[in-house]
């Protein structure tokens, strides 16, 4: 019986790693998907806990989605690490066709006490007030935290990786390849055999659905990143699960209320096959213990042991489980402290915003800090976003991408708009669909054209048509909101002019400038409007509706 | 009545009618007119629905057989540049689209292609929103948009005057057929789109078309090379104002005109719009770069 239970456990590890990929690649449009596409992220309590903390405030479609998890936790401790995480199936895929071989001993574990310090570190950022809601009101309530849970939430980072290197380089791939054999095939043979050239052309056509590739910042640093925990497998088996992953330290804590546990009889002889098969170094050097919240519930000790000894009981009595975490106390304080510390730095690097406590607005240094429509104010949109890219993939311009220095050191990774990627199409509502934390709130596309990212602006002296008398007005053409119109010159040629109350910020107009390399028609951010909330930012565009008179070359008859 | 001569042909002898005018003229004959009857026929269909407008222009012009040869590969362009509703008369009717698909296939097309580059992202939502990709697929044709510069080949104009090389769509190139299906909308920055502004939509580097000396020159540059075998100008729902993607005030005309000469068709859509053909930049340097007859005078145009 417990020999089936092991390819249980891997037939489990696959079904939750394909479904995994499988929700990632559902999102995408038209999101047709009866699962919700950020299953993963919505049941994975740490970022359930990072952004209530942080936001102060419960959201409730991620309760109801990561309780289970919790339930599941408490019932059998860390079985989500061995069963389900994506991230430790891929690490165990990795570890083994990669062939790495471990270079320390299964030894006494040094570091696996450095992911609970790690989750208290955490923590701590979900706590520390960072920033006020409010100008008039002061306390935890009215604060937010800044959540650096980002960094190690295994889901999180899998996501992410998957959509900065993952996705670009498997359709960069494809597209290179496509291009390359299209040119060369039609230049060498194609052209002087029409039966083929006729054979091909549907081919041709299938190949035009993969013809735009999207591209991310912060690829490489993500690949190097993502490439260095599974390398860390060299010195021990999953590495990043033994001391480093907070949601195990989570789930683990939780597990110590498991009342089911494995036990070992007394046919055990200390063979020691045990210990060197545990994955995560939960056996120590005895066999007949082992440590309950490393423990990822595997269960390859009970497959692998000759004598039979071990099995699964359940109980409260004292077994061969060991619950103690023996965290030190001096070691405790300095997570706190790092915690702290993590959040002043990061408030305190660039200084690329404040908020103004007289005036209640966002002061940002940066231009090009665009957020998608539906983002939170932007110090309660940084504590929420996770940084998981889920916004990114599902976005069908590529023009969400992560954000480098628009935001400061606090907002790397967030989503950004950048209008020379791509535009804010006006017929889509993804992101806010797809955010689980909800970082981004869902928006109806009636609400893009009030919901405000920034503002356009014509650089007379680049415009082709200002500067040079050129024949262009294609911002004019492409704005989805008529905010731009024509200026006539007194030869009749005409300029783009933007109606700033009009216009949203989607950047279309920025996106088709012929001006190479940035354009000469640019969003900028300036005036953010998320703090007014939705209300008020469709007031002021139906106001400016009206003001707005319609003008056009030829009435019609 | 049907002419039944290649345009070529027709263009040398129109040539040597007009240089037999000429001579007339300076011989000083008078009480010599030129008769309407001599420029290049189009035909204008109205008061029918979408496929019934198709149906009539084309049957006018001769039927598709005139057109489509059996096994022939036929390339349609529609407008399909807008993530834009079909009511909002920003991309070519669906209807329309899919009732030349049929004739072609009904003339005995092997394979009809309905492609475009669009300006809007993602094509997903473009080809959906517009209702052609359904109504395309189920009328028989492939439908795709143009995105990879993979797809484009370089075509030099050597009679360019602000452009002298553009890359077209391959599948153009490579079609036995190719019908131009614009619809008629005003724009902000050529005044009126109508056929030959519709070309655009079947080269790679529009921004070239831009930054050159004169977007007008260059439309009608690039016109003097890509040459459709038929113009199909939509009008059942023309856009007047926020054009060319609106949203905008819109007005039904019931309307489609065809013919084989691009600045013929152009010239009478836009009499819809209560425009002069050559008022319009683009028109009026096409006539000059000899792409056809923009004068409504000379062109033949058959009500039906």
């Amino acid at each position: 019986m417990y020999s089936r239970l092991r390819f249980l456990r891997r037939a489990s590890q696959i079904f939750f790693l394909v479904g995994f990929l499988a929700l990632f690649s559902f999102a995408a449009y038209p999101l047709k998907s009866p699962i919700p596409v950020d299953l993963f992220l919505r049941a994975d309590p740490l970022l359930a806990l990072s952004a209530m903390v942080s936001l102060r405030r419960p959201i409730v479609p991620l309760l109801w989605y990561s309780l289970p998890i919790v339930f599941l936790s408490i019932f059998l401790g860390r079985i989500f690490c061995g069963w389900v995480c994506p991230m430790g199936t891929t690490i165990d895929i990795c570890e083994r066709v990669l062939h790495l071989r471990r270079l320390s001993g299964q030894g006494e574990r040094r570091w696996r006490r450095a992911k609970f310090y790690l989750l208290i570190a955490l923590i701590v950022t979900m706590l520390v007030p960072a920033a006020h809601r409010s100008a008039d009101e002061f306390g935890l309530t009215q604060s937010v935290g800044l959540s650096a849970v980002y960094l190690l939430d295994p889901i999180a980072l899998m996501t992410r990786t998957m959509t900065w290197v993952g996705l670009p380089v498997a359709q960069w791939s494809l597209r290179m390849t496509s291009d390359t054999t299209t040119a060369w095939s039609y230049s060498n043979f194609v052209d002087r055999n029409p039966k083929l050239n006729r054979a091909l052309s549907p081919i041709q056509l299938a190949l035009a659905s993969i013809a735009r590739p999207v591209y991310f910042r912060l690829g490489f640093i993500t690949f190097l990143s993502f490439a260095a925990i599974v390398a860390l497998g060299w010195y021990e088996r999953r590495f990043w699960c033994r001391n480093l992953c907070p949601l195990g330290a989570l789930l683990g804590w939780l597990g110590r209320l498991s009342p089911v546990r494995l036990a070992v009889s007394d046919r055990c002889n200390e063979c020691m096959r045990c210990v060197n098969e545990c994955k995560v170094g939960a056996i120590t050097q005895n066999p007949k213990r082992y440590r309950g919240p490393e423990c990822i519930g595997c269960y390859d000790c009970i497959a692998v042991c000759p004598q039979g000894a071990i099995s699964l009981t359940t109980g409260y009595e004292d077994g061969a489980r060991n619950d103690e975490m023996e965290l030190g106390r001096r070691r405790v304080l300095g997570a706190i402290g790092a915690g702290l510390g993590a959040v002043a730095l990061q408030k305190a690097a660039l200084g690329v915003k404040r908020t103004d406590a007289t005036e209640r607005v966002l002061k940002m240094s940066s231009l090009r800090l665009m957020r998608p429509p539906g983002a939170l104010p932007e110090d309660e949109f940084v504590s929420a976003c996770v940084r998981c890219g889920e916004c990114m993939k599902v976005c069908p311009t590529n023009t969400l991408q992560p954000a480098v220095g628009e935001g400061g050191l606090e907002a790397i990774g967030t989503p950004v708009v950048v209008p020379r990627v791509g535009a804010c199409t006006q017929p889509c509502n993804l992101c806010g669909r797809v955010c689980p934390t909800k970082a981004i709130e869902p928006f109806e596309i009636e609400e893009k054209s009030h919901l405000y990212l920034g503002t356009a602006s014509v650089n007379r002296s680049a415009c082709i048509a200002w500067a040079f008398g050129r024949e262009c007005m294609i911002c004019d053409e492409a704005c989805p909101y008529n905010a731009i119109s024509a200026d006539v010159a007194e030869d009749g040629a005409l300029r783009p002019v933007v109606d700033e109350q009009i216009c949203v910020g989607c950047g279309m107009c920025e996106w088709v400038c012929p001006v190479e390399p940035l354009g000469a028609i640019r969003v900028n951010s300036g005036g953010d409007r998320r703090h007014l909330g939705r209300e008020k930012q469709k007031r002021a565009r139906m106001e400016a509706e009206r003001e707005s008179t319609e003008k056009t070359l030829y009435p019609g008859i | 009545m049907n002419w039944g001569i290649s345009r070529r042909e027709f263009l040398r002898r129109a040539a040597l009618f007009g240089a037999a005018v000429g001579t007339c003229e300076l011989s000083a004959l008078s009480g010599f007119s030129v008769d309407a009857a001599t420029g290049p026929t189009i035909a204008v269909a109205t008061k029918r629905d979408s496929s019934g407008l198709v149906r009539a222009v084309v049957d006018a012009l001769g039927g598709m057989g005139k057109f489509v040869d059996k096994g022939d590969v036929v390339l349609v362009k529609p407008n399909l540049g807008w993530a834009r509703k079909p009511d909002q008369a920003a991309t070519t009717n669906p209807e329309i689209v899919a009732e030349i698909v049929r004739l072609c296939r009904a003339a005995g097309a092997r394979e009809v292609k309905v492609m475009d580059h669009a300006v809007d992202r993602p094509d997903s939502l473009l080809l959906r929103m517009t209702g052609i990709e359904d109504a395309a697929k189920a009328a028989g044709a492939r439908v795709g948009l143009a995105s990879s510069p993979a797809m484009y080949e370089r075509v030099e104009l050597p009679k360019g005057r602000a452009i002298k090389s553009v890359d077209v769509l391959r599948d153009l190139l490579r079609a036995d057929v190719f019908i131009n299906v614009p619809i008629a909308k005003v724009h902000g920055s050529t005044g009126l789109t109508l056929g030959i502004k519709n070309l655009l939509g079947t080269v790679w580097d529009r921004g070239a078309f831009h930054r050159s000396r004169s977007l007008d020159q260059a439309i009608a540059d690039c016109a003097t090379e890509v040459k459709p075998h038929l113009v199909i100008l939509d009008a059942v729902r023309i856009l007047l104002s926020n054009g060319p993607k609106g949203p905008g005030r819109t007005a039904m005309k019931s309307t489609v005109v065809a013919g084989t000469d691009p600045l013929a068709v152009d010239a009478y859509g836009a009499t819809l719009f209560g425009a002069k053909a050559s008022d319009v930049g683009h028109l009026k340097r096409s006539y000059e770069a000899g792409i056809g007859e923009i004068d409504l005078s000379r062109i033949r145009v058959k009500h039906v």
